[in-house]
């Protein structure tokens, strides 16, 4: 077992301010403190080799937790152990082995060539020079990093700049990978090009990878197994297939009209989502997915119909958009729990 | 040793850095020129009136601007862009890049960088120095040039732990901006000997915020007019916050909350 979490509780001390001048002026002469519970009793294990998913909408502790196992905050209660290290310890062992990464901030110098914090981090984490050099032989193919490597790291594109940001992070062989949204702003091609190279890299090294983006297709890719949290607490923990059969409350019916429809309204059946010619698409809750296929085999003039889970994107989607919705219904705010941004 | 060899990797790539921008380079040295004329200017501006500043003839205090400048080298070039630099680290969240690296995090947030042009400040307070002994006939003995090293290290000690005690404040407050202007007030306190204030403020300036430590005693220690007690305490006071200041930066790691990604 890679990774230990039990009973995981990260909370903050937030002060509240009520909103204007006087609100302002009020919490600077006297703060009212809230507790935010940013992790709340989440518990998971993680096999060596696994990647897993975090999936959650902003703020919903996915970060908080990364920043846990890879020490940089002390956790609140409960224990996390990751390599058998306490990772709040912050043992030099266990900072060798693991390595964080954030889309959203850089530890490239800006004014230098990437090679340059290359060096310095093979100083830092004491990197023998042969081993140095085959691991930035083989980053550099895989991400295909020659020609960045010696211009100064202000004058790279964003995606070529997160590329030199996971050589950098990776020079040392961590066994654990922490990455938050490392994909993050870049373009389409990029984000399938980072995507490719984490699947390699933990093919290659047998790493341990827990991911969290903000972009489906990432976890979709990457990721069987996923884990949703959601205001810090944990809602799912397992196949990323089955996840999106559970919360789907709908199926796709997708069907072939041999001929124009008319007089028949479609929407008696379903939601429609798409019409295009003879072809239409509908979502239809799931439980009553049967009866509806055979009303429409019976009444409409179907030449093809197929029943399919729909795309799993949408479907995690609409989850946490219903599970909000569900919130501001019972009254709790959203603002007053989860990470600030 | 390890750390040693750390430090050099670190000062190249500092050094390194800086060469990127050879304009900005020559700007700098063009202002060091110019602040120090000033900090000659605006003493020199007491002198037109009177020949003695407390019991302090022109040469003497020539001494502790000499030293003023001289000190204000080492921390630009060795404070400011280390210690002084945790402060926007944590609030733009790249201080946890320093925290998830194998080595100890006060050595990297203490010695990453050095602002090599800015140790020009240290040769010419050193000049200066040298000039002003002159305008004395005073030659040091070899036991006041150690000695006044040796209170160099010590004023660095003693101004490197207050700076790092307040940046461990900024755990919990991350905005401390004006902290750190509080602290380059009582600095510039120290242009002036100490002893040319009185009451509550010369204490304060001895003890609360010993600036008389960084300018005023170094520069006592070479005319040979400093005596044993206040060595000592100078000494004491150096061993004793840098003791305290690395137990506080302790304790406030654990407090450390992350600006958010």
């Amino acid at each position: 077992m890679t990774i230990q979490v039990e009973h995981l509780c990260k909370y903050y001390q937030v002060h509240q301010k009520e909103p204007g001048l006087i609100g302002s002026v009020k919490s600077f002469v006297k703060r009212k403190y809230a507790d935010v519970k940013a992790v709340d009793d989440v518990s998971f294990h993680i096999d060596a080799g696994e990647i897993v998913g975090f999936l959650g909408p902003n703020g919903a502790g996915k970060t908080t937790t990364l920043k846990v196992l890879s020490g940089l905050l002390y956790p609140t209660s409960g224990s996390a152990r990751v390599l058998g290290f306490t990772p709040s310890e912050r043992r030099k062992e266990y900072l060798s082995k693991i390595t964080l990464v954030m889309g959203q901030k850089q530890q490239l110098n800006w004014d230098l060539p990437a090679i340059e914090t290359f060096l310095v981090n093979a100083a830092i984490y004491e990197i023998p020079d042969a081993q140095f050099k085959s691991t930035l032989d083989e980053l550099t193919e895989l991400l295909e990093l020659k020609p960045l490597l010696n211009k100064q790291v202000r004058k790279l594109s964003l995606g070529e700049r997160m590329k030199c940001e996971l050589a950098a992070a990776l020079l040392h062989r961590p066994q654990v990978l922490f990455l938050d949204e490392p994909t993050i702003g870049l373009d389409v091609t990029m984000q399938t090009k980072i995507r490719q190279f984490i699947t390699e890299y933990n093919e290659r090294h047998r790493a341990t990878i827990i991911l969290t983006s903000h972009y489906m297709a990432d976890v979709t890719a990457l990721c069987r197994r996923v884990i949703v949290i959601d205001h810090g607490r944990m809602l799912y923990d397992g196949d990323l297939h089955a996840l999106a059969e559970k919360i789907a409350p709908h199926k796709l019916i997708r069907v072939e009209f041999s001929e124009t429809l008319n007089g028949h309204r479609l929407e008696e059946y379903g939601e429609v989502v798409k019409t295009r010619g003879q072809r239409a698409e509908l979502l239809v809750p799931r439980d009553a997915t049967s009866g509806v296929a055979a009303r429409m085999l019976a009444e409409l003039p179907i030449a093809d119909v197929t029943i399919e889970e729909p795309p799993i994107e949408q479907v995690i989607t609409r989850g946490f958009e219903e599970a909000a919705r569900a919130r501001a219904e019972r009254g709790e705010s959203d603002e007053d729990e989860g990470e600030e941004d | 040793m390890r750390y040693v060899r750390l430090l050099g990797i670190f000062y190249k790539y500092s050094f390194l850095s800086e060469l990127e921008y050879r304009v900005e380079f020559l700007a700098n040295v063009f202002m060091n020129v110019f602040w120090l004329a000033w900090a000659i200017v605006s003493v020199a501006i007491f002198f037109l009136h009177t020949d003695r500043l407390g019991d302090w003839s022109w040469p003497e205090v020539l001494m502790v601007v000499a030293l003023f400048t001289l000190f204000s080298g080492v921390m630009e070039a060795l404070l400011r862009p280390n210690v002084g630099a945790v402060l926007d680290q944590i609030r733009d969240g790249t201080f946890d890049f320093v925290l998830t690296k194998p080595v100890n995090a006060q050595f990297i947030a203490s010695l990453r960088n050095i602002v090599i042009w800015r140790l020009s400040d240290v040769i010419i307070g050193l000049a200066l120095i040298v000039y002003a002994l002159r305008q004395m006939d005073i030659v040091p003995t070899m036991g006041q040039i150690a000695l006044f090293v040796l209170m160099l290290f010590a004023a660095t000690a003693i101004v490197y732990s207050l700076w790092l005690m307040m940046v461990s404040l900024a755990f919990w407050f991350v905005k401390l901006d004006n902290f750190t202007e509080l602290f380059y007030g009582f600095y510039e306190a120290g242009r002036y000997p100490v002893t040319i204030y009185r009451g509550i403020i010369r204490a304060v300036l001895t003890f609360v915020v010993p600036i008389a430590f960084v300018t005023t005693f170094p520069a006592s220690a070479l005319l040979g007019r400093i005596d044993q007690t206040t060595t000592m305490i100078g000494f004491a006071l150096a061993i004793g916050l840098f003791v305290i200041s690395n137990r506080v930066w302790t304790f406030a790691l654990k407090h450390y909350s992350s600006a958010s990604s």
